[in-house]
């Protein structure tokens, strides 16, 4: 029996990390412009959701250049003011240690997204493909649906891939929400939240980084939506694993590759939380979907360290306590992901598993999904883009090894070729097309 | 550890179980020797270790009980090992099984009716298909106006 046992390199183990973590983006990404393409073929451009996406300027199509152009700026400094409060807000809740309420907070957020949102999008669906399914039978898939979801996300215990799974389909709900708005808002949105990332997670005075440094000092997890790619488990590793086998993903950095370790070592978050969660209560509910929707729209970029104790002592992750479900803090429970918060951003968990935050998938879909309104060729061109920001960013990451924002860099490329597709390659296709040079 | 009762006619179920107490170093995918699992989750090394899951199996299954038959879907798909290899995990096993069981038995109501409306339709029904169906629901109660 041949058995290929030659010792994985590290191209090997990292690409099938880099591969766990584009999957899970693609998939939200596909599953976007599917609904967008959809739903919006009817007239919904008509239809404005007012939310606090919304609040300065209401686009209109009959506005002037620069009226659209003043209020989508107006707009989207709003958004970035009521996500910088919300995340400061979020650090205070921590630092006080209210992180049960914020557990519960993001359960009931992700209960609204499943249930409300979910529901509202698979109406959509029901009516314009017309599927005659009675109102029974809806509500219980939808009960049953929007409940489980909320326990993959709340408890620690779920099968990974029904976790992973819903925090993907959460992404899904909340980015087709926000191609919901106007599109000079849309983009100027995109852009903000990029340059706001890029501001929290690196400046020292930034509520995310605030919110890291908090955590690491206090070994506990911040209380956020982040999706985490299975960790690669080396298996020459196992044979030196002498302790339960729960460790085994712990021994990875044990193994022989020294760039393995190194990239172990140290992984840091920054919560970047969307504020819209806590303030969206108090303000006017004008849809019950703007209060969850915001709320979920918040973006943390999580921070965890881990220590390396040792060679032959295990790394104390909080991602493995979690795992092993020991409650070494009284708040072990309360600091698992459940939260309505989500998570943007990048981060190298202890034993290489990859963390992005819910807030990256959300606003990647969201730009891919307006391309999508546009024509398919910028969906393409965009999702080339993204992808390629992502892998820089995960090269960024191995190579400073703390904790980075995600958004910049894809949201920048991602913008570029939408408009230089749009303005530029469009016409050459077309004309390619039209003289039989190119279909 | 109440797996070694039954380990008398097995021995490879005195293995699992003296490697569930303390790990011998082989893997869960080199189940040659090993007729029974390790793990009694499917997330293997990552997942829960017998006790924790015993408890976990037991509050999935009852909480099913509340229209939820998703959750035991998801019970089954979790302990997968359990349910594929019969004589593991005594303890588990009960409510791995009731919970396949008690979801299929509620699919299989759900479905049956489902496909009744939906085949059914107005020659079946009559005018309370109109009524009953989903997006007449939806646009009397004005559901979808809140985006």
């Amino acid at each position: 029996m041949a058995q290929n046992q030659q010792p994985r390199s590290i191209i090997d183990s990292l690409g099938e990390e880099i591969i766990r973590i584009i999957t899970p983006v693609s998939i939200c990404m596909v599953m976007v412009v599917i609904l967008v393409s959809i739903l919006s073929s009817d007239s919904s451009s008509a239809s404005s959701i007012s939310s606090i996406a919304n609040i300065a300027y209401s686009e209109t199509t009959s506005d002037s250049f620069w009226d659209k152009f003043k209020g989508a700026l107006l707009n989207s400094l709003a958004f970035v003011a009521v996500v910088t409060i919300a995340t400061f807000g979020l650090v205070l809740l921590f630092y006080l240690g209210c992180s049960r309420f914020l557990k519960y907070y993001m359960g009931f957020s992700s209960f609204v997204v499943l249930g409300f949102m979910g529901g509202e999008i698979s109406l959509f669906l029901i009516r314009d493909l017309s599927v005659p399914i009675d109102c029974v039978t809806f509500l219980i898939v939808l009960y049953n649906f929007a409940v489980v979801g909320v326990l993959a996300v709340f408890m620690s215990k779920m099968a990974i891939f029904v976790t992973q799974g819903y925090l993907v389909v959460i992404g899904i709900l909340v980015a087709y929400w926000f191609t919901l708005l106007p599109e000079w808002t849309t983009w100027a949105l995109l852009i903000a939240m990029a340059l706001y990332d890029l501001a929290a997670v690196l400046l020292p005075v930034g509520p995310l980084r605030l919110l890291v440094e908090l955590a690491i000092s206090r070994d506990e997890d911040i209380p956020a939506l982040v999706y985490e790619a299975r960790p690669v488990t080396n298996v020459d590793s196992d044979s030196r694993n002498g302790v339960v086998r729960r460790r085994v993903w712990r021994q990875r950095t044990n193994a022989g590759d020294g760039a393995d370790e190194s990239l172990d070592t140290r992984t840091t978050v920054n919560p970047n939380l969307n504020p819209n969660s806590h303030p969206d209560s108090n303000l006017t509910d004008e849809t019950v979907n703007s209060a969850g929707s915001d709320g979920n729209s918040t973006r943390l970029i999580i921070a965890e360290e881990g220590r390396v104790l040792g060679r032959d002592n295990d790394l104390s992750a909080p991602l493995i306590d979690r795992r092993i479900s020991v409650p070494l803090h009284g708040q072990e429970n309360a600091t698992t992901s459940p939260e309505n918060l989500l998570l943007e951003g990048i981060v190298l968990g202890s034993t290489g598993a990859i963390k992005l935050g819910l807030g990256d998938f959300i606003f990647y879909s969201v730009l891919v999904g307006r391309a999508a309104m546009y024509d398919f060729m910028t969906v393409y061109a965009c999702y080339l883009a993204i992808i390629a920001g992502l892998g820089v960013t995960l090269m960024l990451l191995a190579f400073y090894q703390k904790a980075l924002p995600a958004l910049p860099v894809s949201i920048a490329l991602g913008v570029l070729f939408y408009f230089l597709t749009r303005l530029l390659l469009e016409v050459f296709v077309v004309q390619c097309s039209l003289n039989l040079v190119m279909f | 550890m109440e797996a070694t009762s039954q380990a008398n006619n097995n021995p490879s179920a005195a293995a699992s179980s003296a490697a569930a107490a303390a790990a011998t170093p082989t893997t869960p995918s080199n189940t040659i020797l090993l007729s029974t699992p390790v793990w009694p989750t499917i997330d293997g090394p990552l997942g829960l270790n017998e006790d924790e899951s015993v408890a976990h199996a037991r509050r999935f299954y009852k909480f099913g009980y509340a229209l939820l038959p998703w959750l035991w879907a998801l019970n089954c798909f979790y302990f997968w090992p359990v349910l594929r290899h019969s004589r593991s995990f005594p303890r588990i096993r009960p409510y791995v099984v009731g919970s396949a069981i008690g979801f299929t038995v509620f699919t299989a109501l759900l479905c049956s009716w489902a496909l009744t409306f939906s085949i059914g339709g107005e020659a079946l029904f009559g005018s309370t298909w109109d009524k009953l169906v989903m997006y007449n629901v939806a646009d009397r109660l004005g559901l979808t106006g809140w985006i």
